[in-house]
């Protein structure tokens, strides 16, 4: 399979020292669906929007389908289906008017293919974008984003304010839209039990570096979890420890031993493993 | 395609266009009404005859009472129209979609921003020029209605609060407010520093536009007064012939200067003639119009190098 977003070697600062993605290689497969995650300020956002030319990398490069967003930001648009992270609607405009906008704007916008989609969620088209709700609002976003019929789907965060229902829904579209269209689509979120249901592949991105990059099936099969207390059983590299919902300590680890690891222990094991050492309460205490 | 484009920019701005339109058909409205008012005094042939007849103090009085409490208020009122339109129409256009975000939905649809800029400013920017170029009319209009006698396209009354140049004059404030909204990114500070640098900016090319006009002024005798011309200067001729103005007339002969029972030298005016009205108004016009188009040039760079918010 051929790569249709690479970065290499990317670098993104903000003022004089603030590095929101640093010395990032990464490549995304045609045709898949990649979740990106990250926590807050990893550069997830920024590395979207960089491949959509909203973004100016420091240093490295760039490639949507081999084209230079930097160099050539209109042939990446072209490109490029894009969901921003807030609901971008105009408030103003009903959404069959956001229609019209789009098809105004980018050409060859399916306008059919969007208010169908629309259409089948029962999102009213005479309805102004203030009068939708949250999940509606992200709904328009995609089908705005679909209607292209861009090769490549960039999603800035779209289900962060939805509800479980409004994410299930939104996840549904994606999924059919991409399958059918054998578009590639690259999804920021933070909701990682969707993601597995819905991506085939995953980035974990941290402190601006790529902790983690491999298909979901892949990252859950190659990851144990132990309890942290217990001796590292022989063959098992660990990988990141943090507390479970309980309080237990767990620790990610490569191998076959321990339990199985769900997607969600593997993605805050690496984001563990990726974040800078912090001396544990108690230790902090007895130094206390 | 196009009037869809239109049809959508017109809605995004849909309160502020009716707003804008609205006050300026009233002040259009009201300008022609007091305009026939003053008409209907029949002031006219008073103001210009050589001889008054009996009843023109009557009409005099009846005149200048709809002047000042009606024709007053309605120019002051244009007067600042350029501003009100230019500042509530140019300042959203760009910094509302930053500060709203809708830039990210826009710009991820138009490959090309710079069609994206024309098509959302080009539509509001016309109706600036309309708008204020009717108020202009409408100022024409009452400005000779004010100035019985007097033929308004030869005259400099009212220089700058009628005709043409009030159109230019929001045109330059909605571009200026363009630009600085492009810039910031945000509506308020937008319209707050676009109001301060656009007064100061129009004042400025103002006066280095009357410098300018000042080579085309003419020296006439101060009894021989010239209807609509523009006064730039006074002088005083002396004895032997040369001029002096005011403060070399302190220094050379100060019992004139001080002393109401001192010598009198006659009073020469610099002026530039009434005829010249349409050429001096056309060239400012020009100079307004040309920095209005560099500022929309620049807010088109902007546009297309900034981050949309």
């Amino acid at each position: 399979m051929a790569a249709v977003l690479e970065a290499t070697g990317l670098g993104k600062r903000y003022g004089r020292r603030r590095w929101a993605l640093r010395e990032l290689d990464l490549a995304v497969e045609e045709g898949s669906i990649t979740a990106l995650v990250g926590p807050n300020g990893s550069g997830k956002s920024t590395l979207l929007k960089a491949w959509i030319g909203f973004e100016r990398p420091t240093a490295g490069s760039l490639r949507i389908h081999g084209v230079d967003p930097v160099r050539n930001r209109a042939a990446a648009i072209r490109l490029t289906g894009y969901v921003p992270q807030a609901p971008s609607l105009y408030r103003e405009l009903s959404v069959d008017d956001h229609l019209a906008f789009a098809a105004q704007h980018r050409r060859g916008f399916d306008r059919d293919l969007a208010r169908g989609y629309l259409d089948d969620l029962d999102i009213p088209l005479d309805s102004r974008a203030d009068e939708l709700s949250g999940g509606q609002q992200a709904q328009v976003g995609l089908a705005l984003a679909l209607g292209t019929r861009a090769p490549v789907l960039l999603l800035d965060e779209p289900l962060a304010s939805l509800d479980p229902l409004a994410r299930r829904e939104f996840l549904h579209v994606l999924v059919d839209a991409v399958r059918a269209s054998g578009a590639t689509a690259l999804l920021s979120s933070h909701v990682i039990t969707d993601i597995e249901q819905a991506c085939d592949s995953l980035i974990v991105l941290g402190g601006g570096r790529s902790l983690l990059a491999v298909s979901i099936a892949e990252a859950i099969a190659g990851h144990r979890i132990v309890d942290r207390d217990e001796p590292r059983p022989i063959g098992a590299e660990a990988i990141g420890s943090f507390p479970s919902a309980t309080g237990e300590r767990l620790t990610l680890v490569r191998g076959s031993v321990g339990r199985a690891a769900t997607l969600e222990e593997v993605v805050i094991g690496h984001l563990a493993a990726g974040r800078p050492e912090r001396p544990a309460r108690a230790s902090r205490k007895a130094a206390a | 395609m196009m009037r869809d484009s239109i049809r959508l920019t017109f809605l995004m701005h849909r309160f502020e266009l009716i707003a804008i339109t609205i006050f300026t058909v009233v002040l259009v409205v009201a300008a022609y009404y007091v305009a026939g008012q003053l008409d209907a005094v029949g002031y006219g042939p008073c103001a210009t005859a050589t001889s008054p007849s009996a009843n023109c103090e009557v009409l005099g009085q009846r005149f200048y009472s709809i002047d000042s409490s009606q024709a007053s208020p309605v120019m002051a009122l244009i007067a600042i129209l350029p501003y009100v339109a230019g500042l509530f129409l140019g300042a959203p256009i760009v910094a509302r979609e930053l500060e709203r975000g809708t830039t990210r939905l826009a710009w991820s649809l138009e490959p090309s921003r710079v069609r994206w800029y024309i098509a959302r400013t080009l539509p509001v920017l016309v109706v600036v020029v309309v708008l204020a170029f009717a108020a202009g009319v409408a100022a024409d209009r009452l400005y000779a209605a004010r100035s019985p006698g007097l033929d308004m396209a030869n005259a400099f009354d009212g220089y700058g609060y009628r005709g043409g140049l009030i159109a230019v004059q929001a045109l330059v404030i909605a571009a200026g407010a363009l630009g600085l909204g492009a810039v910031t990114g945000r509506v308020l500070p937008t319209v707050i520093l676009a109001l301060l640098i656009g007064a100061i900016g129009i004042a400025a090319v103002g006066k280095v536009h009357e410098r300018f006009t000042q080579g085309e002024a003419i020296y006439v005798d101060g009894e021989q007064y010239l209807a609509g011309s523009r006064y730039v200067d006074q002088f005083f001729r002396l004895p032997n012939g040369t001029l002096a103005d005011w403060r070399q007339l302190e220094i050379i002969a100060p019992e004139a200067f001080y002393s109401d029972t001192g010598p009198s030298y006659p009073i020469v005016n610099l002026v530039v003639p009434g005829n010249l009205y349409r050429f001096v108004e056309a060239r400012e016009a020009a100079g307004l119009g040309g920095i209005a188009a560099i500022m929309l040039v620049g807010a088109g760079v902007i546009v297309q190098r900034r981050r949309p918010g």
